[in-house]
């Protein structure tokens, strides 16, 4: 009997038990549910598929970064000029063609220093055109006499002006990403703006020096980006490289960065640059600045048919390597075209007269765009001829007139109907 | 009416006698012969391009040493003497006589799967550096360049093959030629050629793209045959450059290393100066030429300065960048140098190395060698 007063009664305790675990599992699910409706996905964020693809999400919907760098300097200023502020908006004008194209990203290096005229400017774009903005940072890469990435006063003073700049646009509808840096990975092989430590200046050996540099660096900005995190959970952030050169200390040294805004001048195609970087730094990657100058140095003429022929070429490669193309390596989340407009002032920065004139000259030279590598001294690359489109002497309200180039329409039908080389031809959605 | 078809008939009879030197042989079968003997009528192209070092060839083109067929075979005797100074020299087979693509002459040879030719040297051990069919550049350029090499002869007769299917041979003024070097063959060498012909072979397949087995070098010794590259692409202050690619001064292996002596004039005001090897010579990426190193985890060489604490700013593979570009890219530096030997390496686990025709680079400048740099390099080789 008691045996079984016992086995009743423990039943009946089981019998409770049991009815209350389902119970509270359920209200518990509801719960979690309910934590989760009310932890709303990021509006920006980067999904992580199998097999190391990437794609970018926003407002839950995959999307492709179809973009341009955007920086219009009319034809006789330089890179001073405050167009941010420009009663004749040149926004507007370049917005209309830009979305006429299939444009759907601009990529801007740095904001301007007035923050309700950027916020204008990123407004107008997407409220009008459904245009986003990229915002980006230069990191104090040009600041005189070098950025001091060692230096704890210089870093305070970027990262004030980072997290500055994040307050103020994080909650602009038409923002979709931040990068940090451009090329500023070069500075730390010391390519350009070499800078150091006492630390480093005592290390005899070269490698090891570069090596020490790259770890400052690398983690400085990892810094900023579990900052921005914390401030703004809603966009993903890049980091700025030129190449894939230093990411080898990037994957040990700033792991919290969300992709890689890659600037990358390789002609014809990227190369292995999508599997590469797989093996270095597993992250996404943003081809944020490629493009081709419309000059023909060698034959020294303008030449539009170069100009697309690499467009055309590089956009079929960004799109053979995006997560739904099974084909590539599934880790591009698209690309911004340097550039949308001639910049007349670079080849003679410091002349202000030849900011007026659209120089043909070429500084540099780059065997990848091999149509006019026999120009002189093998300077084939025209600073002056990046954009897709030209600008006139001839004013339209105010600014100069917009010439779009061969490469404009070349990509805009592209991106109309992408057609791809390998097998997954049409499978990629637009 | 009369005297329109006569003209016209005799028009039709003359055709095929005033045929164009541009001769289509797609429709003959078999066979187009380069060379069977000296007065075989059967012979096209003329071995009348000489190059390099042209003063030291001799040519018997009806040598009776032991043919591998026929009466006659091509004696060539290499002195590398280097009478013009090159260190070089050739022989490109040519229709007309020394036609370097300026006159209409190639043959149509389509159809054509493979040359074949019988080689000897006369001792064995003589190194052909390569063997080509078409590539002749000029007004009238040929539309395939095909190349084999390097070959080591042995002292009988041996047929070899270029594969020649998937070429576009519609045009070929340069029907087949040959190249060697004097670092190749120090003391110079006596080879001969028989039997040199064009074949419609249907079971030839596509020579397919394999992947270079390791070690792979890029230098072992001056003569060696497993050299790869070419130290063709000198940079920057070029005119700042001395290359002796067979010193003898304390080699770390072998008979040889190359010693590059970098003066730091600013000859040409670039104030800094490289060497790229490269396949072919002279290639920055406008020939389909790379090597797959697939197979290669790092490459390896070793190197020493003549005083020690020279500064070299980089040393890399890859890179080079053209129409057909470099698949990637990988290098170590500034490296800065010992006296003694040492070896470095470049890691290549991870990078794409399937189509490289820059095989091996350095760069050093004036601001970290004011006075220069003299260094010597050896056993360059991807592993």
């Amino acid at each position: 009997m008691r045996l079984s007063t016992s086995n009743t009664l423990h039943q009946g305790r089981f019998s409770r038990q049991s009815r209350t675990v389902p119970f509270l599992g359920i209200i518990l699910c509801i719960l979690f549910l309910l934590g989760m409706a009310s932890r709303p996905k990021p509006k920006v964020y980067i999904k992580k598929l199998r097999h190391s693809r990437y794609q970018l999400i926003v407002d839950r919907k995959p999307y492709i970064v179809k973009g341009v760098c955007y920086n219009p300097i009319p034809i006789g200023q330089n890179h001073e000029y405050d167009w941010w502020s420009s009663p004749d908006k040149p926004w507007i004008v370049d917005g209309k063609l830009m979305q006429e194209m299939g444009v759907n990203t601009i990529r801007i290096y740095q904001a301007g220093e007035n923050p309700e005229a950027v916020k204008k400017v990123i407004r107008d774009m997407y409220e009008l055109y459904g245009i986003r903005t990229i915002l980006g940072h230069w990191l104090g890469f040009w600041e005189y006499p070098c950025p001091f990435y060692g230096d704890k006063i210089f870093q305070d003073k970027i990262k004030k002006e980072v997290l500055e700049m994040v307050e103020l646009y994080k909650d602009e509808p038409g923002l979709l990403l931040w990068i940090l840096g451009n090329e500023n990975n070069y500075s730390c092989l010391g390519m350009v703006n070499k800078w150091s430590t006492p630390e480093i200046d005592n290390e005899p050996d070269p490698q090891k020096q570069k090596a020490m540099r790259a770890r400052i660096y690398y983690s400085y900005v990892n810094g900023l980006v579990a900052q921005i995190h914390k401030i703004d959970p809603n966009h993903p952030v890049a980091l700025g490289n030129g190449e894939l050169i230093g990411l080898e200390f990037a994957r040990e040294f700033a792991p919290d960065v969300d992709l890689v805004a890659c600037i990358i001048y390789r002609g014809r195609t990227f190369g292995s640059l999508f599997r590469s970087l797989k093996a270095t730094f597993d992250k996404p990657v943003l081809l944020s600045e490629f493009g081709a100058d419309a000059y023909d140095a060698y034959l020294k003429k303008e030449d539009q048919n170069m100009q697309a022929f690499f467009l055309e070429s590089q956009w079929r490669q960004i799109y053979e390597n995006l997560a739904d193309n099974k084909e590539g390596e599934g880790n591009c989340l698209g690309g911004t075209t340097f550039e949308w407009t001639d910049e007349w002032w670079k080849h003679d920065e410091n002349n202000p007269e030849s900011w007026k004139v659209h120089d043909t000259e070429s500084n540099w030279s780059n065997g990848s765009y091999y149509f006019d590598i026999k120009a002189d001294g093998n300077k084939n690359m025209n600073e002056e001829w990046f954009g897709i489109v030209a600008l006139s002497e001839e004013l339209e309200n105010g600014l100069n007139k917009r010439i779009p180039r061969k490469a404009y329409y070349v990509i805009k039908e592209f991106w109309k109907n992408p057609s791809l080389d390998n097998k997954s031809k049409n499978k990629v959605k637009k | 009416m009369k005297k329109l078809l006569v003209v016209l008939a005799a028009l039709i009879l003359a055709a095929p006698i005033c045929a164009p030197a541009e001769e289509n042989v797609a429709t003959q079968p078999k066979e187009f012969v380069v060379y069977l003997d000296k007065n075989s009528r059967e012979n096209h192209y003329i071995p009348s391009g000489w190059m390099g070092d042209y003063g030291d060839i001799k040519l018997n083109d009806q040598s009776m040493d032991n043919p591998h067929s026929g009466t006659t075979s091509l004696q060539f005797t290499y002195s590398a003497k280097k009478s013009q100074g090159q260190g070089w020299a050739g022989v490109y087979w040519q229709n007309p006589a020394n036609n370097w693509g300026s006159k209409k002459g190639g043959f149509d040879l389509t159809g054509m799967t493979k040359l074949t030719f019988w080689a000897r040297g006369a001792k064995g051990g003589e190194i052909i550096q390569k063997f080509m069919v078409g590539g002749i550049k000029g007004t009238y350029s040929d539309t395939a360049s095909i190349e084999m090499g390097p070959v080591e002869l042995t002292d009988t007769w041996k047929q070899y093959t270029v594969n020649l299917v998937g070429r576009d041979l519609s045009y070929i003024s340069g029907g087949f030629g040959w190249v060697t070097t004097a670092d190749l063959n120090p003391d110079g060498c006596v080879f001969y050629l028989d039997d040199i012909k064009f074949e419609a072979d249907p079971a030839m397949k596509p020579e397919a793209k394999k992947a270079e087995g390791m070690p792979f070098y890029v230098y072992a010794d001056r003569t060696s045959v497993k050299n790869h590259y070419i130290p063709s692409g000198w940079m920057g202050d070029y005119g700042d450059l001395k290359y002796d690619g067979a010193s003898k001064e304390d080699p770390y292996l072998g008979d040889s290393c190359i010693k590059i002596i970098y003066n730091g004039k600013a000859s040409q005001g670039a104030r800094w100066a490289g060497i790229y090897w490269q396949n072919p010579a002279n290639n920055w990426g406008t020939i389909d030429a790379g090597f797959d190193l697939s197979k290669a985890n790092k490459l390896t060489f070793w190197a020493r300065g003549e005083k020690g604490g020279e500064r070299i700013e980089e040393f890399k593979v890859g890179g080079i960048m053209g129409e057909y570009s470099d698949s990637d890219t990988a290098g170590i530096g500034p490296v800065i140098l010992t006296k003694d030997w040492k070896q470095y390496s470049i890691d290549l686990k991870g990078k794409d190395m399937s189509y490289i025709i820059g095989g091996f680079c350095w760069a050093a400048n004036i601001d970290n060698n004011p006075e220069g740099a003299t260094f010597y390099l050896d056993e360059i080789k991807y592993e």
